[in-house]
């Protein structure tokens, strides 16, 4: 017999009806349901297989510690794997399947590893690495390579869809004065009486209905009064989060939250998340989370029809699910003899096993005049039945142990083995829980930074004291936070009427039992005490040995009882054997909901010029340079990017050519110590810069190191306009800041990125000048006197736009930046550009900047990597010695004075022909290995050359290897290739094309 | 004068979107942004503080935190040292009592009004903007998407100014997650 829905009874509307699939097959349940209890409800028994042994599983409980009923929901794309079937609300066309089995959960050809079982115990993968013995004794594991694909595939539990995700998910951020975790009486009296005082109170919880152990509760009196709290909580405006899990506390009351938005929904608003991620800042905490029922580790304690007591009273009573008609209920504390006579209320056939010697009298009285068989010194051995259970032997007290006596004929068993705080969350927060003997359950303290426990989370036991400890951790909190609040007196810990007997497993001599301790990860009694054997001692070492609470429910299930079992192995109490600590998330967080929207276009910000549109209109291809996009080139026909970017090249030095370079770094540096400000920062002079004129400028690093390059303009007695390299804007600018804030506080100086306010476009090119002089509203500022090499005039465009031109070059052709607002980047561009095309000009992108650079031998951030000093940048004489300037110091350390430092160089194939790679490692020819002698850093074709060259740095510079080849080695692409080392001004070096 | 062109020019398209029902947010672009602003030195914060409420058409400058709108514009404080004059088109102050910048084409603005404004902000700002802490003429910098905004929530709802080079990108994860709220795009 198996469970069955009542006629009558439960917060199922029976007047609706819900239809879904398991294993394709249909069924039905209620609002109401979870899937587990319609699964229940529709006579299903097995309905998972286990980790390792593929044991047949039931529903073991009615919450997030399921280990039993684990199910795949969702199929194609929206397959989700290792749902715990307690927590899946059901809803219309839900399909659910069983997983880790084949052909399915009900008969599984895997059920094979069971019978194997002696061979696949603790440790059995960590063994597999030492190989086949004796073949491969001391040898290695080179069969393993084969096997373990086999093992792996033997092993598990569901898989996840291999499509791409189809939904959304997001991120939230919220605020609150208090945060409660937990919508049972401690957490809905502490809500409210924190709400009542004035706080602004958030309510957490992971089921879809409010109350807690109040839902699991039978009679009208709960029941109203749970109604009852939920109204005052609307009343007070707290606001309420349902099927929302706290999984995670850090620091400074940041509480990591999951929402399952639209997991219970069948046709859910498509706009919607999935699931949101909630950050939760709160001022003050009450973790009022509950507690969990153990179990008891006897002989197939994992059978279908085995499960926690208190989860068969939530069946019966919120379900309206009789978990079986015989039912046995075993307990070692009073908590099961409610759940006991619930059922025998509801019509089952009960026998309560009592492992203590005497009965708790008022209790046992209730279940008496229920019907209840009562046994006491009793507990269970060994459930019988494979797929389902249909008896249990028994144990009895002898002396300090158990003897086997006696069964009984039953079709469901419900085991309460003590309670376990959820002190999940608290423990997050870096404190260890403390074990309670007398309630033989780990406590976490009271109270810890802005943190409370309240309920049974804090060890109460007792509804009403659950309650009163909920409105006192919220007088706390209030109090806490200004409001006026009573103070209330607390009873003592726990609360029930006769003491709880520990019990973990149940042994009896001459008998061989599997008794599951956690029955996720299939970990047994037998594997705990095999670690012990094999030597393992700290509790560490022993979860990860036999993978102990490492499974999904993080061990929820088994670690008291696993600790239990190592202390008596060592001969020592719990507290001695320590306890593991509990780190988020408490249950499984997707991998969708931690990214939120951060995917696909959103997976970084995309930082577009205000060209950008320009440029696509006009044929760019577009490729990152940071968060930037950028145009790489612009093919024309059916260019390829290196004809395209040859062509851009020719054409610029030949007549024109257009460069968006609105990435470039700008920062405004403005006030009466301005001058004195950059004198300091950069190694040149810029006491005596002139207004309307720039100056190429390098900074150091403290450490003498090179931290960027740039031109800075004076625009006035007070302001500067200071250009930075892409890659280095933001570094430059904290830098900048740094510096004022901390150690020069006494310069009037401001530094305001503009990187933003100005668009930027290269005018570069013999016919630079002539493009430009038709576009500014007056052509005689262009005048090659009035505008000299390093000139800088503010003037404006056609149509009035402002404009601020610098004649400095990056090509080392006659070029010219020009900068406009933002706003005006388009308009500036559909100016120059008609004329440039006149010209027979051209739009150039990075590629072919990148190529003239490289000819030029201007460095950029690929060669300014950190490592490179001033004088390896081949720009020693920038570096003034009559001034301090930051990193003046230590420049002059010897190391980075040494003659055969690696200097930038140019490089040429030796075969003109060939070519060869950026990150290849220069080498001499007769030592091509270890660091070599040097790197390349950037490679192109040079149109001006007529082959591929290159720029890096090697030892000592091009001078030193005057007359020698060198090895361009690069092993895992191009191999070998003899390169000549040249000077990295490899075109125009006595710069007359850029001053013309 | 040519026109300016906005960062979400292009890629703006005004209209109702989302989620049936109701329209519980809306967006809108605020054109033409002019933006001073105007630094002190330490020891000038009231001069240049008087010259920027003078700029600004207020009786005075705001704390930091806050802003004031004045009768030609708004001033909202952006730094300890630091205000921003929106809507001011040009301001003037020594060189000796401050500095001042034009930003007006480095951000921006965007406008978000509804009853679930604050809900869809934080979506995606980690700001506190229940009205206990972040009432009307409130400002902060903060990060959306990685991205440093300014928050100003001025009397017609919420002033978002985002660098421009972003803010197309952040215009759409806004718009996006605004989409499940029922979403007026003005």
């Amino acid at each position: 017999m198996s469970a069955r829905r009542l006629p009558s009874g439960g917060r199922i509307d029976r007047s609706q009806v819900i239809r879904f699939t398991w294993d394709d097959r249909a069924m039905s349940g209620h609002p109401g349901d979870s899937l587990a209890s319609a699964l229940m409800a529709n006579g299903e028994q097995v309905l998972g297989r286990s980790f390792k042994y593929h044991r047949p599983r039931g529903v073991m409980s009615a919450g997030v510690e399921e280990s039993g009923a684990m199910v795949t929901v969702g199929e194609g794309a929206r397959q989700d794997p290792n749902v715990k079937a307690p927590m899946q609300e059901l809803f219309n066309g839900l399909t659910a399947t069983g997983q880790n089995a084949w052909p399915n959960v009900r008969f599984d050809f895997g059920e094979v590893n069971d019978m194997l079982g002696r061979f696949l115990v603790a440790g059995f993968y960590y063994k597999t690495f030492m190989g086949i013995p004796p073949f491969e004794w001391g040898k290695g594991t080179g069969a393993w390579m084969w096997y373990e694909k086999f093992i792996r595939k033997a092993a598990g539990m569901g898989s996840a869809s291999r499509e791409a995700d189809p939904d959304h998910y997001e991120h939230g951020h919220d605020f609150c004065d208090l945060l409660v975790v937990g919508s049972g009486p401690a957490g809905m009296s502490s809500a409210l009486a924190a709400a009542e005082a004035g706080l602004d109170v958030m309510l957490i919880e992971q089921d879809w209905e409010l109350g807690g152990s109040f839902l699991s509760q039978t009679g009208s009196e709960s029941k109203n009064r749970c109604a009852d709290m939920v109204a005052s909580l609307n009343n007070a405006g707290v606001r309420i989060m349902l099927r929302t899990t706290a999984f995670g506390l850090y620091d400074y009351g940041v509480a990591g939250l999951l929402e399952r938005v639209t997991d219970h929904l069948q046709n859910p608003d498509r706009y919607q998340p999935r699931q949101r991620f909630w950050n939760i800042r709160a001022k003050q905490t009450i973790l009022a989370s509950g507690a969990l029922e153990r179990h008891i580790a006897f002989g197939n304690n994992d059978r279908p029809g085995v499960m926690n007591a208190a989860a068969g009273r939530a069946y019966v009573n919120r379900y309206g699910v009789l978990p079986g008609e015989r039912v046995v209920v075993a307990t070692n504390n009073d908590s099961a003899y409610k759940c006991a006579i619930d059922l025998a209320c509801a019509g089952a056939d009960v026998t309560l096993l009592d492992a203590r010697s005497t009965l708790p009298g008022e209790l046992a009285e209730q279940a008496g005049e229920a019907g209840v068989s009562l046994r006491t010194n009793t507990v269970p051995l060994k459930a019988k039945g494979r797929s389902s259970v249909n008896g249990l032997e028994l144990a009895v007290v002898s002396g300090s142990g158990w003897r086997a006596r006696g069964a009984e004929s039953c079709d469901a068993v419900l085991v309460s083995g003590g309670w376990s705080p959820v002190v999940h969350l608290m423990s997050h927060r870096g404190v260890k829980p403390k074990w309670d003997s007398e309630n033989a359950c780990f406590l976490a303290p009271s109270r810890h930074e802005t943190i409370q426990m309240a309920g049974s989370a804090a060890g109460y036991w007792r509804a009403a004291d659950c309650e009163l400890s909920g409105i006192a951790a919220g007088s706390v909190a209030a109090s806490a936070l200004g409001k006026k609040a009573k103070t209330l007196v607390l009873p003592p810990i726990g609360g029930w009427d006769l003491a709880i007997k520990p019990v973990y497993e149940i042994r009896v001599p001459g008998k061989k039992l599997k008794c599951l301790v956690d029955p996720q990860h299939d970990v047994t009694a037998e594997d705990i005490r095999l670690a012990h054997r094999e030597g393992f001692v700290s509790v560490e070492h022993l979860k990860r040995y036999t993978t102990l609470g490492m499974a999904t429910d993080g061990g929820k299930m088994g670690n008291v009882i696993g600790l239990a079992l190592m202390a008596e192995a060592l001969g020592r109490e719990i507290p001695e054997v320590g306890t593991t600590t509990f780190r988020p998330p408490y249950t499984p967080v997707s991998i969708g909901a931690l990214r939120g929207r951060s995917v696909d276009k959103h997976f970084r910000p995309l930082r577009r010029t205000p060209m950008h549109d320009w440029n696509l209109s006009h044929g760019a291809t577009m490729t990152m340079a940071g968060l930037w996009h950028r145009p790489w080139y612009f093919a024309r026909l059916s260019e390829t990017i290196s004809e395209a970017y040859v062509r851009e090249t020719e054409t610029t030095r030949k007549t024109v050519g257009l460069c968006d370079v609105t990435s470039l770094g700008k920062i405004a540096v403005q006030g009466p110590d301005a001058t004195e400000f950059l004198n300091r920062i950069y190694t040149n002079p810029f006491a005596k810069l002139p207004i309307g004129k720039a100056r190429y400028g390098i900074m150091l690093r403290d450490d003498g190191f090179v931290m960027d390059d740039g031109t800075t303009w004076r625009l006035s007695e007070t302001e500067y306009f200071m250009t930075t390299t892409t890659a280095h804007a933001g570094k430059v600018m904290v830098w900048l800041e740094e510096l004022l804030q901390t150690r020069w506080q006494d310069l009037k100086v401001h530094v305001t990125s503009v990187s933003e306010q100005w668009a930027g476009c290269a005018v570069a090119g013999p016919e630079s000048r002539k493009v430009l002089a038709a576009c500014v509203e007056d052509a005689s500022v262009m005048d090659n006197e009035a505008f000299p090499f390093m000139g800088v005039i503010e003037t404006k465009l056609q149509g009035g736009i402002p404009c601020r031109i610098a004649r400095i070059s990056f090509s080392g052709e006659l070029a010219y930046e020009t900068y406009v607002p933002s706003d005006y980047a388009a308009a500036m561009m559909d100016l120059l550009w008609p004329k440039a095309e006149q010209s027979g000009g051209c739009l150039y992108g990075l590629e072919a900047l990148g190529a003239m650079r490289i000819e030029k031998g201007h460095v950029t951030g690929a060669e300014l990597d950190g490592r490179v000093t001033i004088e390896d940048a081949g720009l020693g004489k920038m570096a003034s010695p009559k001034k301090s300037f930051i990193g003046s110091a230590l420049r002059s350390r010897p190391d980075m004075t040494r003659e055969d430092r690696p200097k930038l160089v140019g490089i040429f194939p030796k075969d003109r022909s060939q070519t060869f790679n950026a990150g290849a490692i220069l080498c001499s020819v007769d030592q091509v290995s270890g660091l070599g002698e040097g790197w390349i850093t950037g490679v192109t074709h040079s149109p001006a050359k007529g082959h591929w060259i290159g720029i890096g740095f090697i030892s000592g510079g091009h001078q030193a290897w005057a007359e020698k080849t060198a090895i361009a080695a690069d092993p895992v692409r191009k191999g070998d290739v003899e390169v000549e080392i040249v000077s990295p001004h490899m075109y125009d070096p006595s710069g007359e094309k850029m001053y013309g | 004068m040519v026109d300016r062109i906005s960062a979400l020019d292009g890629h703006y398209q005004s209209g109702r979107f989302g989620t049936d029902g109701d329209t519980d947010v809306g967006l809108q672009l605020i054109r033409d942004l002019q933006l001073q602003q105007v630094a002190a030195w330490p020891d000038t914060i009231k001069k240049a503080a008087d010259a920027a409420a003078k700029a600004a058409g207020a009786d005075e400058a705001p704390a930091p935190g806050k802003a004031i709108s004045g009768e030609r514009g708004a001033i909202l404080r952006s730094e300890p040292l630091k205000w921003w004059l929106v809507g001011v088109d040009s301001m003037q102050i020594d060189s000796g009592q401050g500095a001042v910048l034009d930003l007006s084409h480095s951000r921006t603005q965007i406008r978000i009004t509804g009853p679930k404004s604050t809900t869809l902000l934080n979506r995606l700002l980690p700001l506190d903007l229940r009205d206990t802490n972040f009432r009307e003429g409130a400002v902060a910098s903060s990060a959306m998407h990685h991205v440093g905004v300014t928050l100003w929530h001025s009397a017609s709802g919420y002033e978002l100014f985002i660098p421009r080079g972003f803010a197309l990108s952040i215009w759409e994860i806004l718009f996006e997650s605004a989409l499940q709220f029922g979403v007026e795009v003005v």
